[in-house]
């Protein structure tokens, strides 16, 4: 690729940077309770983290009561090989945006197997689209100007769209993506934090896509990570809260708050499943070395993380490298990811070694976590061995 | 030291898990006794027209940066000729990267490095012990005695190394008789203060920050610049996010007479940006190292400034190739102990 589309890379991210900047001070601004709350939520995540077992079993048990489905995958082969048994081939799904997805690759398995996948979040779309990869969280095309939408949207549809008419482009994505919603035989999301006490999925958006994804086909098949578990509904909507405000946002537009299979009672009180909403409701809790990971003390600091994404604004790195510098997932969580989850060890070092170790994320990260102490833990772990980090 | 250094050295690089920019500074470290592998009687020359107090009861902590930095500055500029190899966004960062730079001739570099350097840069040092002892501090200063504090091996993960290392470091600095250290680069103040003693099992040498002691006899001193100057200041990672020593550089140039503060809205204090020289950046990743110092000083320069102020060897070097690829020649790069020097004519 050439300077130039580096430098419009860049571009995008500086107007990334700036505006997240500038919403996340009017967030905070707004809602001052939130860094209190903050404080809340990490004592909340740091106990969750310990209980992460307990909980998922918990959630499942609670699940099942509700009339889904639950099931605990202990690595990223058998989640990948329960959803293919739920789904089949030759089904058309409609996906939200979920990292844990994109960490074991979900997509990719559903089209190897003959169906056929939409990912409905804009960024995830343009980046579907393009056949590239996320290099944002929480905004997958952060690093796509403009000028690269129009035109990759003008080769879709076959007409002409202005460079700089970001309104046209939303609309025809809207456009390209209505219908399936309707014909999808399956949607799939993630979620942004799970209570165990009452199973209940909580999922926040501004686009609605996630909304039509998880309400309009008549099957749901949601894939979480561990680390999302909470022990109580209240205990989720702090965590919720505080995810959007540090994501730089003041109120999202949605969040879905989902515990089972829709039904009604309606007629002679007669519960029936599958009303207007999915009639079957699964739930996959992904272990795939989380359990590991919450057993080092420094190291485990990497399953708090709220994926609010506000770290990566600060890194001045990612402000040059955007999702390359990372695997998975970005910066210094993302090589912890890599060394533990992925136990890819040369991907670790070489995101360990590439961080700065300035520590400006952690002024921002809400969950505090202390990106410099980690990133040395991980050395010394990449240089001694694991035996000397083991657990306590 | 009970390290076998080459063979250390060889054994890390045979691992291919750290970048050989670090092994080779953490090998001059066990080699030497410093990161750029001189002699140490080339380090301790800045002080040789200092008067400095027999007793060691209280010490000026030099480091590495500034005694070596002309030299470090020429190895950088060196290695950055060498290695061409361009880091962009559609290329992964990766160890084929870290690998490719196992062809760097790092001996020939080595030795052109040590044919050149000179004295002028070491100027912070010089300001920052005449300032002292204006203050009326009795000062010792260990010279070629005085120990690299191994910060880096700590930082790249070499442990077991650095904790003999800091047991090392902690004996030779207690046979002088050091009670009390004044030191003024960010990293081995850092690493003094809080890894030494844990490393070492023992935490009786207090290690205070250059800018802490001007701080604290802020109220005896006057501090005057003969012309009205605009002065950014850039906070230091090590000394801003992990010494919390924020409010202090800037207490003290807001207290210097003619002096007006002009700095960037948001990339300050705790949430300045980093140089790009953190973690030993610029010897893995050189090119990318200039980008993020290139970005910063566009951030500092913004704000109109006659002059930029920080307390690091690694970030005036950065900033200053910041500004040398920006264009901009007019805007010195200085020590905040030279600034405090020249307001007190010292």
């Amino acid at each position: 690729m050439s300077a130039a589309h580096n430098d419009r890379i860049r571009l995008a991210l500086s107007r990334g940077i700036a505006s997240y900047r500038s919403n996340v001070n009017t967030a905070l601004e707004k809602f001052p309770h939130s860094i209190q709350l903050a404080e809340e939520v990490r004592q909340i995540k740091a106990q969750s983290i310990i209980d992460m077992e307990k909980l998922a079993q918990q959630a499942c048990e609670v699940i099942e009561s509700n009339k889904g489905k639950a099931y605990i995958a202990k690595t990223a082969e058998d989640a990948l090989e329960l959803i293919g048994k739920l789904t089949g081939t030759g089904k058309l799904i409609v996906k939200g945006k979920s990292m844990t997805s994109e960490e074991i690759h979900v997509r990719e398995y559903l089209e190897e197997k003959g169906n056929e996948v939409y990912e409905t979040d804009l960024g995830e779309f343009i980046i579907q689209k393009l056949n590239s990869s996320p290099m944002h969280i929480l905004s997958p095309a952060i690093h796509v100007p403009k000028e690269d939408v129009a035109e990759l949207f003008s080769k879709i549809t076959g007409e002409k769209l202005p460079p700089d008419d970001i309104g046209k482009m939303v609309e025809t994505a809207r456009k390209l993506l209505r219908e399936k919603y309707f014909q999808a035989d399956i949607g799939m999301s993630g979620a942004n934090v799970v209570s165990a006490d009452t199973g209940t999925l909580f999922l926040i958006e501004n686009e609605g896509n996630i909304n039509l994804a998880t309400g309009a086909p008549p099957v749901h098949i949601a894939l979480v990570g561990m680390e999302k578990l909470v022990p109580t509904l209240s205990d989720a909507f702090k965590v919720a809260e505080v995810t959007w405000r540090y994501a730089n946002y003041t109120i999202p537009s949605y969040v879905s708050l989902i515990s089972g299979p829709s039904k009604t009672g309606d007629i002679e009180k007669v519960i029936t499943y599958g009303a207007h909403g999915p009639k079957e409701f699964h739930v996959i809790f992904l272990d795939d070395g989380r359990t590991k990971l919450a057993k080092n003390p420094v190291l485990r600091q990497a399953l708090y993380c709220l994926r609010c994404g506000g770290c990566l604004y600060e890194c001045p790195v990612f402000a040059v490298t955007a999702g390359k510098f990372g695997d998975k997932y970005f910066t210094g969580v993302g090589a912890v990811w890599a060394a533990i989850i992925s136990e890819s060890i040369e991907k670790a070092a070489s995101i360990a070694y590439s961080c700065l170790m300035c520590g400006r994320c952690k002024e921002r990260c809400p969950m505090e976590i202390d990106v410099p102490s980690m990133m040395i833990e991980l050395k010394k772990y990449l240089v001694e061995g694991e035996g000397d980090t083991a657990a306590e | 030291m009970n390290l076998r250094a080459n063979r250390t050295w060889k054994e890390y690089m045979s691992k291919k898990l750290i970048p050989p920019g670090l092994t080779y500074l953490a090998n001059n470290i066990a080699l030497s006794d410093n990161i750029i592998g001189a002699a140490k009687k080339e380090g301790a020359k800045w002080a040789k027209d200092l008067k400095f107090s027999s007793n060691n009861e209280t010490i000026f902590f030099a480091g590495c940066g500034y005694q070596y930095s002309s030299e470090l500055e020429t190895l950088m500029s060196l290695i950055r000729s060498i290695d061409k190899s361009p880091i962009n966004m559609e290329m992964t960062m990766n160890l084929a990267i870290f690998q490719r730079k196992l062809g760097l001739d790092l001996g020939g570099v080595y030795r052109k490095v040590m044919t050149r350097g000179g004295e002028a840069d070491a100027q912070p040092l010089v300001s920052a012990v005449k300032v002292l002892n204006k203050i009326g501090i009795d000062l010792g200063y260990l010279g070629e005695e005085e120990p690299c504090c191994g910060g880096l091996l700590y930082y790249i993960g070499m442990h077991k190394e650095f904790n003999s290392h800091a047991k090392d470091v902690h004996n030779r600095l207690k046979a002088k008789g050091v009670r009390e250290i004044i030191s003024l680069v960010p990293s081995c103040t850092f690493t003094l203060k809080s890894l030494v003693p844990k490393g070492a099992g023992s935490d009786d040498i207090t290690v205070r920050h250059f800018c802490e002691v001007v701080d604290e006899n802020l109220y005896s001193l006057k501090l005057r610049l003969p012309e009205r100057v605009k002065v950014t200041y850039h906070d230091p990672c090590q000394l801003s996010r992990s010494l919390g020593l924020i409010d202090e550089p800037r207490r003290i140039l807001s207290a210097i007479e003619n002096v007006e503060l002009v700095e960037p809205a948001w990339t300050k204090g705790k949430f300045s940006t980093c140089c790009g020289g953190g973690g030993g950046f610029e010897a893995v990743f050189p090119e990318l190292s200039q980008t993020l110092a290139v970005n910063r000083a566009r951030e500092l320069t913004e704000t109109g400034p006659d002059i930029i102020v920080t307390q690091c060897p690694g970030c005036i070097m950065q900033i200053e190739g910041g500004l040398k690829e920006l264009g901009i020649k007019n805007v010195p790069v200085l020590d905040l102990a030279q600034v405090v020097g020249m307001a007190l004519e010292v």
